[in-house]
């Protein structure tokens, strides 16, 4: 097993997305299809996020601006254009991509606080642009009228069944895409500047292209998972690039566990179902949220997944 | 050992007496009609989902004394969207696919209410949109949805009835220079540009000398109020709201603004009117809503009602939910029915008698959104009932220049 660690990978992630697909065809409840439809969003864009705080030690408070980026550029080009939907969505990353490599470009050189907040500036910018390009965007009222949800291969994702299979493939794919990317030789360079870049400096590093590399790809990832987001809304909408939806990206990474690939996929799942029962409960839910991050800041003192991986570790020794 | 096995016993009895009573509270459950409430609950501006929720409550509690829809006693599920519409069409989904609501009232603010439009066009679910103002909501076939109603004032209306009375004020009183003062966004910009629009249309003569965009919420008004006073106009339009308008009355008081010029707004309603230390006489308002205006024994009953029950006053949005309830009740009963076509049929182009209605009744016209609802514009003063002498606005003209516009925005 040790010696084909993407195999094992691979499996994993064909057993989970077996179990996805076929859950609705023991027992459709909506309210888990459209859970798995939101994790789906957000996980790609917590875990896109852990590429760069947790794999190459670069914290972004602005990536919430890629997600909306994506979201707003396929929202768009789904509206103005007759592409087909799988064409709109990789040309949405695509553009996200550019995004992010001109943020990129002016951000990654910038030690860690001044690239945290200079990448939040980035991301008010863009907020500001939505807001003020009013005859693209919308405005502050969001892109109206409702995505035209093509068929692809049969599938019709205006129905919940579909948009959930499609939002399970394309959640677990990612996943598995970005997994890869942290395991490969690209993974460990990104790792190695974390921790010392000094050193892989004078390794022969070439340090920006490194993390202007994670940087871009990181974009994209978030960029996917503003494709999913705008298909759940059936629109585009500002909140989805504001500063607040970077801090849920954070506290679902915070929530998880940053060292552990799975942990922003789980901190995602813990964050949301919070989110979707204490809101059925109380109108405090901002209290609530706030003491369970608190527990897990204080009490276990990191994510989820690392405090198990660590325990596991200490039990073992 | 005795007690043990008694305990058991009973244990036994009651559990096979809850057993076959399970049906009947499974049934009595399954009888009563869940309708799903969407709004922002909590933030900075609740009230838009409290004094929403609070009107809802008492048409509960009217509907159900009157023995509820069809025969079912009816239910409200509330739900906090938090004003995000990614949560706005999460909650949607939530309270018809799991909650099992049978209709909405979604009183979400602008792009809330836009998002659980797309998700209503998927479900086919009936919905009256109660607090979006946003005119393309219904006017914009494109954006309309076959199930989706909106019981609410509408910006148009609102822009083309306030200009009316602005020109004849300007005309009467010999007022040409204005200056305007509105939020930086959307809403204060296109609208404060709608207004002027219709305005000019009805006096070609009047000269705007300078506009003032402070920022939503900002806290300190003086660079603005100071600017607008240099600019020497006659009279100011505001398109402030809520905490940013009383704050604007508060500050404008301290370098006496409102003794240099005539000062009209369309937003000025109880929250503001009570909060306000000081409020001038003469500023020139809409009633958005007013317990005097329309002047009939229902609204004041209402108003007066709802002040005793909540212990505050009722909102614009108030009495927006409790039409919404009242074209529910009138829907259903004619349909018969709680299916979205069948109430969607029943709701175009019905006609319902309500206190709130300019002459005492209210239409939802073909396009989803209703007309002749009380629209009036007169004057503040210190004391209640706040503003006087209200003249109602003149639906004719409202209709005739609002399709006029839907033909320049190629709606029509």
């Amino acid at each position: 097993m040790r010696r084909h660690p993407a195999l094992r990978d691979a499996l994993i992630a064909a057993i989970a997305l077996v179990v996805l697909l076929l859950i609705p065809a023991f027992h459709r409840s909506p309210a888990f299809e459209d859970y798995v439809i939101r994790v789906s969003a957000m996980a790609l864009f917590a875990t896109s996020l852990n590429l760069l705080v947790g794999g190459a030690g670069m914290v972004s408070f602005g990536h919430g601006m890629f997600y909306g980026l994506g979201a707003y550029a396929f929202a768009l080009l789904m509206q103005m254009t007759d592409l087909s939907l799988p064409v709109a969505a990789l040309a949405a990353i695509a553009i996200t991509a550019v995004g992010a490599l001109l943020v990129g470009a002016v951000c990654i050189r910038l030690g860690t606080i001044y690239f945290a907040f200079v990448t939040l500036a980035m991301q008010m910018l863009f907020f500001s642009i939505i807001i003020s390009w009013q005859s693209l965007t919308g405005g502050d009222q969001g892109l109206r009228g409702g995505i035209p949800r093509r068929e692809l291969f049969g599938f019709e994702l205006g129905s919940q069944l579909h948009l959930y299979q499609f939002c399970a493939v394309v959640m677990v794919l990612g996943l598995l895409a970005m997994r890869h990317i942290a395991a490969s030789p690209f993974g460990a360079t990104l790792r190695m500047i974390r921790d010392n870049e000094t050193r892989a400096g004078f390794l022969g590093v070439v340090l920006w292209r490194a993390r202007l590399t994670a940087f871009v790809l990181a974009g994209a990832f978030a960029g996917l998972g503003g494709v999913l987001a705008a298909l759940f809304v059936s629109g585009a909408y500002p909140e989805l690039a504001d500063w607040p939806n970077s801090g849920q990206a954070i506290f679902a990474v915070m929530l998880g566990g940053i060292d552990t690939f799975l942990g922003p996929l789980v901190g995602t799942m813990i964050l949301l179902a919070l989110n979707d029962i204490v809101t059925r409960v109380t109108e405090y839910h901002g209290l609530v949220l706030g003491l369970v991050i608190l527990a897990f800041a204080l009490g276990l003192r990191r994510g989820l997944l690392d405090f198990l991986r660590l325990r596991r570790k200490g039990a073992k020794a | 050992m005795r007690t043990r096995k008694i305990g058991r016993r009973t244990l036994l009895a009651t559990g096979t007496a809850g057993m076959l009573a399970a049906p009947w509270v499974a049934g009595a459950q399954a009888k009563t009609l869940r309708i799903g409430m969407q709004s922002i609950l909590s933030g900075p501006i609740a009230l838009l989902g409290t004094s929403s929720r609070n009107a809802l409550q008492m048409e509960a509690e009217r509907i159900n004394a009157a023995g509820g829809f069809l025969g079912r006693p009816i239910e409200f599920v509330y739900r906090d969207s938090k004003g995000q519409p990614q949560e706005a069409a999460r909650v949607a989904r939530e309270l018809v696919n799991s909650t099992g609501c049978e209709l909405l009232i979604d009183a979400e603010a602008s792009s809330g209410s836009f998002a659980v439009q797309e998700v209503v066009r998927d479900l086919g679910v009936a919905c009256i949109h109660t607090n979006s103002e946003t005119s393309s909501l219904t006017a914009d076939p494109k954006i309309r949805v076959p199930t989706a109603f909106r019981v609410a004032r509408q910006g148009v209306h609102d822009a083309i009835a306030g200009s009316t009375y602005l020109a004849k004020f300007a005309t009467d009183k010999k007022i040409s220079k204005w200056a305007t003062c509105s939020p930086d966004y959307a809403y204060g910009r296109d609208t404060t540009a709608q207004y002027l629009e219709f305005f000019k249309r009805a006096k070609p003569d009047i000269e705007v000398v300078t506009q003032a965009w402070p920022k939503l919420g900002q806290a300190d008004l003086t660079e603005v109020i100071t600017k607008l006073i240099q600019a020497k106009p006659q009279a100011l339009f505001t398109l402030l709201y809520a905490g940013d308008l009383s704050a604007f009355v508060n500050q404008g008081n301290v370098y006496a603004l409102f003794s240099q010029m005539t000062v009209a707004s369309p937003n000025f309603d109880y929250p503001v009117l009570t909060a306000i230390k000081n409020l001038p006489t003469g500023i020139q308002s809409a009633t958005r809503y007013l317990e005097t205006f329309p002047d009939n024994p229902g609204n004041k009953a209402w108003g007066e009602a709802y002040r005793k029950k909540f212990n505050e006053y009722p909102t614009n949005w108030s009495w927006q939910n409790t039409v919404a309830m009242q074209f529910y009740e009138a829907a259903v009963k004619k349909a018969n029915s709680l299916d979205g076509k069948a109430l969607a049929a029943a709701l175009t182009g019905m006609k319902i008698n309500t206190p709130f209605g300019v002459d005492g009744t209210i239409t939802m016209r073909d396009d989803h959104t209703t007309i002749n609802y009380a629209i009036g514009w007169g004057q503040t003063v210190p004391k209640p009932p706040y503003i006087t002498d209200v003249k109602p606005a003149d639906w004719g003209r409202i209709v005739e220049l609002e399709t006029e516009w839907k033909k320049e925005q190629h709606y029509i």
